[in-house]
């Protein structure tokens, strides 16, 4: 029953597709018709609504379009990495303060417990094996 | 902060790991420190007293890296460089031998085979490099030949060669131990034993560099030092936490009656995703020329011998510089790329059913994926290679010789690198019990 019904939304659904069939990929999940439809609705859907990665879909096809210089090369490299340097979350400075303190008061913790345990162990070896003799 | 701390302890599964690190540690310390049988415990100790005095270093980073039990010829002395650099040569030829990447593929049980080879050649290693320091240790070169007086290995009424292969034996079984500690921190303690191990090291090293920069440069050079340390630190801090978020939609899917899925997440991709794995692999196989050196014959230096001495191995010389930094480079995209797998992550992700807005699932995704990663991690490389080297280059313009090693970037760099990791494991082993871990 609710098989049926679904494949109803469906044939709707692959009716909208069917022009961008090419452009989307189908070799997955073909037993679940339903799940791979309903999957390609919302790429159509968030395609045309999400214009920031749409953009970023158009340089990784410039990359492999033309070639040109060396120098070129680089330089879009450079500028791709510029523009991908934007898009980067950064810690805040809350974030930055906490972090800091906590590595620090961790290493500091740590410092201290491995020279007392060295400082302990150096007695007691010294202890055990004498100052030795020429 | 320091309640956190506490309720750290006050968690019962999370004690536990945190003691059983301890305690592993407390193992590595002891090992550290225990003379391996026939070296004279005194005699030792005093050449290192001799020897700190005068121009020592050839292997500072070497006797930092295994926390000051190199030059004591303890049963660690070897340290965790031998799983190293055995590991990196792994890992290397990974990309090489064909066999090897079919057996990296296979998953679980191929991955327990490539841990299999690859302690077997930290063994091989481990009794090269044992032979090779008992044998400097025996004509004084281990000591710059400041320290003929006090013979590391007196003569005793047991020959020799026993002597010494005991001693061989004995160092190798060492590091196999040390392995074994590896292993097991990273199995049921707290962060990646490798590192943690390394972080023991270097923080055994730390406090008695910094009161010997004390008292031979005194006040303001210390706190010049320190404070160029609390620079570093906010910086690594501030680039490990950064990360670009690559969204991901999940499908609604029907499973009998009921919708599924959804939700919209993000891939966390670091700009250094890395971590500081690649530091200590430069370093480490930066070490290499030096032990080569030792080898070779003094007494007839060619042209090699003389180069790698007057360049490759000084700290502060451009060229050591420049191959660090180089090398830093290439293990930071080498060590992206092992870890992180882009086509693995698409294949998942289309799997579920979850796409990247905007692009289609599958080979793309991975693409885009790949694309991300390479440009993301250009910066990322080039921060830890900064941060390795330029404190190297200030003090060399400053004048110091290497004797500041320690609070170098690499060492600085390892300490934060591997206390953030590690607080942040035992901050989401906090979460799983109480929602305010330290990191608020």
């Amino acid at each position: 029953m609710a098989e049926s019904k679904r494949r109803d939304e469906d044939a709707v659904d692959e009716h909208l597709d069917e022009v961008l069939d090419d452009a989307v990929d189908d070799d997955s999940l073909d037993d679940e018709d339903a799940s791979a439809a309903a999957r390609k609705a919302t790429a159509v859907r968030t395609k045309s609504k999400d214009d920031g990665d749409k953009t970023d879909k158009k340089t990784v096809k410039d990359a492999s379009d033309d070639r040109p210089g060396i120098f070129g090369r680089i330089g879009r490299f450079i500028r791709e990495i510029v523009a991908e340097l934007r898009k980067v979350i950064w810690p805040t400075r809350k974030e930055l303060l906490t972090y800091a303190t906590v590595v620090v008061v961790f290493v500091a913790i740590m410092l201290t417990v491995v020279g007392l345990l060295d400082l302990g162990f150096a007695k007691a070896v010294l202890f055990v094996f004498g100052k030795g003799q020429k | 902060m320091l309640s956190a701390f506490l309720s750290a302890f006050r968690t019962p599964d999370l004690r536990k790991k945190l003691l059983f690190t301890l305690g592993m540690i407390v193992i590595y310390r002891l090992g550290a420190t225990l003379p391996s049988p026939g070296v004279s415990y005194g005699n030792v100790q005093q050449c290192i007293k001799l020897v700190q005095n005068g121009s020592n270093g050839v292997f500072s980073l070497l006797n930092l890296f295994s926390g000051g039990a190199l030059l004591q010829l303890s049963v660690f002395a070897l340290g965790i460089m031998p799983y190293i650099t055995a590991s990196i040569i792994l890992q290397l030829l990974t990309v090489v031998i064909p066999r090897l990447e079919q057996l990296r593929k296979e998953g679980q049980a191929g991955q327990a085979k490539i841990t299999q080879y690859t302690r077997y050649l930290t063994l091989g290693l481990a009794i090269l490099q044992a032979s090779a320091f008992v044998a400097l240790a025996r004509s004084g070169q281990l000591f710059n030949n400041q320290c003929d007086q006090f013979p590391a290995i007196p003569q005793t009424k047991i020959p020799m060669w026993l002597t010494v292969s005991v001693i061989v034996i004995t160092m190798t079984a060492g590091t196999g131990v040390i392995m074994w500690l590896g292993e097991m921190v990273t199995d049921k303690g707290i962060g990646n034993g490798m590192s943690v191990l390394i972080f023991t090291s270097i923080a055994a090293r730390l406090p008695s560099e910094g009161w010997s920069i004390k008292t031979s440069r005194g006040w303001p050079v210390f706190a010049l030092i320190i404070a160029i340390g609390l620079i570093v630190i906010t910086a690594v801090v501030f680039m490990e936490q950064a990360q670009r978020r690559v969204p991901v939609q999940y499908a609604k899917r029907m499973v009998g009656r009921r919708m599924y899925g959804g939700t919209s997440t993000y891939i966390p991709l670091k700009v250094n995703q890395a971590g500081v794995i690649p530091v200590i692999f430069a370093s480490s196989l930066l070490y290499l020329p030096q032990l080569a050196l030792q080898l070779m014959d003094a007494n007839h230096p060619n042209a090699l011998y003389t180069f790698i001495d007057r360049h490759l191995i000084k700290q502060n010389d451009w060229v050591n510089i420049t191959v660090y930094f180089l090398l830093i480079l290439f293990f930071t995209y080498f060590y992206v790329s092992i870890t992180f797998n882009p086509t693995e992550v698409a294949d998942n992700m289309k799997k579920y059913g979850g796409f990247v807005p905007g692009i289609r699932p599958g080979k793309p995704t991975s693409e885009y994926l790949d694309f991300i990663l390479s440009r993301i991690t250009a910066p990322g490389a080039l921060y830890l290679a900064i941060i390795a080297v330029l404190p190297n280059l200030f003090m060399g313009l400053v004048g110091n010789n290497k004797q500041n090693f320690p609070f170098g970037g690499t060492a600085v760099l390892i300490i934060v690198g591997v206390g953030l990791e590690t607080v942040k494991q035992i901050e989401s082993q906090l979460m799983q019990r109480n929602y305010e871990g330290f990191l608020r």
